[in-house]
């Protein structure tokens, strides 16, 4: 395998093994407490496997241990591509490896047992806060120093996605995450009241907008043309998506605090922003989608291909939903209603699930120089994670809706029509259809775990059936 | 005072160093996205911006040439 000589692939395919299950496990909890939702006996009266407990497993399982293991695979495999050169230091991509599977036990361990900041998206306690922040800035000394070392001329814009998601993330997590702390497993933020608020949602959109979207668009523009063996559509768009989308998001977080204490300016100024930021987003995802124009046949046969395409689709529908949620009117009905959650996993599971698996795919085909152990398992794969998708989000924008309407609704006396526990009861079938929608997604986890693993086998146990580079 | 204006009035005096910082930080960032849009647009660049479109396809060429 000529291609693993030439550059440090090793820690690519750990990675690679390691989201794939991370996969599974993540949607498994989602599942189950989608499935206490519905039906609250399953939390059993057991503090450990409550929903309050299990929910910030679910969130650190799939962010952090999915979409982190994807784009430390994806960004340390891509900039050795398209740099031709190896990873600056091995090593130091082997310690970024453990430490971040590290980090995940470490989650495992201390969320069910009830150690929380309490801050959303960034739960963990400060001794893990600190570990988060040297591991990810070794990964990006090892990615800067990759790209110093580079034989080509051009940066290529995955790399900037890469980059910049690298740099704000370190920036986000170190300023959102300084707490006093008052024991080994105990701190509280620095920051209070409404400055603790907006802290809070400058990092969680922007976790969303740098980890989870530009990140993941790192993905998309370097796996895209490869999976169609197409150049990109338009280069000077990527580069006018990434300026737009790295000076527009860091605006958006005041538009989760609308009618609250935070200046009313601050929310405006917030959804205004994200309005604008509907050009730069659909802008990409165009830029994603034409790179197929005139080989559009591409997507009926190449099952890889379609994860790619489709997740841009998500894309533009999420980027699109997103800023329409944050105008203050549809803000009035949507907001702490289940169409929030319908949204984020509209651009979670639709987005960033499907980007991912498409560029999984690729790799392992590429990593272990062979074809996948079985296409129709990949289209499988792909069929369970769209209808998965659907209904997760209809229920969900269904639930949502109804939730806003009945919360809001009064008779003439001015009374409100509706208690929470009447509104609560009507969510029940929606709740019901969000795990059919979870648990479809979670299998088509499944598959791809079986299919990679059945894969690897493969190659392992057969190597004539891996002379030459797969193009599916 | 139009409830625009009402709504966009600012009190200069009131500006602490931070709102300062941030203002000049954003403002000058800003016209830098400006710039970048005007040098990626400019049709002079066309040619040398859109040539970096094939990076990722010839690495595939650059790998093959190394087996050889």
């Amino acid at each position: 395998m000529e291609t693993t000589e030439k550059y440090h692939f090793d820690v690519v395919r750990w990675f690679s093994v390691a989201a794939v299950i991370y996969l599974v496990v993540g949607t498994l909890v989602g599942v189950i407490i989608a499935s206490q939702l519905a039906w609250p006996v399953l939390n059993f009266d057991i503090p450990y496997l409550t929903f309050g407990r299990l929910r910030p497993l679910h969130t650190n399982a799939v962010i952090f241990a999915f979409g982190g293991c994807v784009l430390m695979a994806t960004a340390f495999y891509s900039v050795q591509r398209t740099c031709g050169v190896k990873l600056w230091s091995n090593k130091l991509a082997w310690f970024t490896f453990w430490g971040w599977n590290l980090i995940i036990v470490s989650a495992v361990i201390t969320l069910p047992l009830g150690l929380t900041s309490g801050k959303e998206y960034a739960e963990l306690e400060w001794p893990i806060d600190i570990a988060i922040a040297v591991v990810w800035i070794a990964y990006t000394v090892n990615f800067v120093m990759t790209i110093a070392n580079r034989k080509s001329s051009h940066i290529y814009v995955s790399n900037w996605f890469f980059l910049g998601m690298m740099i704000m993330i370190t920036y986000l997590h170190v300023v959102n995450s300084l707490a006093i702390p008052v024991g080994m497993f105990k701190s509280y933020s620095i920051f209070s009241g409404v400055q603790d608020a907006m802290i809070q949602w400058w990092w969680g959109h922007n976790a969303v907008g740098f980890y989870l979207t530009a990140g993941f668009l790192g993905i998309m523009y370097y796996f895209v043309p490869k999976q169609a063996n197409r150049p990109m559509f338009s280069y000077r768009l990527s580069v006018i998506h990434f300026w737009a989308l790295t000076f527009g998001y860091v605006w958006l977080g005041a538009h989760h605090l609308q009618y609250t204490a935070l200046p009313d300016w601050t929310g405006s100024l917030g959804a205004a922003i994200s309005i604008a930021m509907i050009i730069p987003s659909w802008g990409g995802a165009i830029n994603g989608m034409m790179t197929l124009s005139g080989a559009w046949d591409k997507l009926r046969t190449d099952y890889v291909l379609r994860f790619l395409i489709a997740s841009l689709a998500f894309y533009a529908m999420s980027t699109f939903e997103g800023p329409i949620m944050s105008i203050k009117t549809v803000n009035a009905l949507s907001h702490y209603t289940d169409w929030t959650v319908g949204h984020v996993h509209s651009g979670a599971l639709g987005w960033v699930g499907m980007v991912a698996a498409g560029a999984l795919y690729h790799m392992v085909m590429k990593l272990w120089n062979t074809e996948m152990y079985s296409n129709k398992l990949i289209n499988t794969h792909f069929w369970l994670a769209t209808i998965g998708t659907v209904i997760y989000i209809i229920a969900l924008w269904i639930s949502g809706i109804m939730q806003g309407l009945m919360w809001r609704d009064y008779d003439a006396f001015g009374t409100l029509t509706y208690t929470f526990a009447e509104s609560v009861a009507a969510m029940h079938p929606y709740y019901v259809m969000r795990v059919v929608g979870g648990f479809l997604y979670m299998l088509g986890g499944v598959v791809m775990l079986y299919n990679v693993v059945m894969t690897i086998r493969q190659a392992s146990t057969n190597p004539s059936t891996s002379a030459e580079p797969a193009r599916a | 005072m139009t409830s625009l204006q009402e709504y966009f009035q600012t009190d200069w005096a009131a500006m602490t160093s931070n709102d300062w910082v941030g203002l000049i930080m954003t403002v000058v960032v800003f016209f830098l996205m400006i710039a970048i849009y005007v040098y990626a647009l400019h049709p002079s660049n066309r040619e040398k911006l859109e040539a970096q479109r094939f990076i990722p396809l010839d690495e595939d060429r650059l790998d093959t040439e190394g087996r050889k």
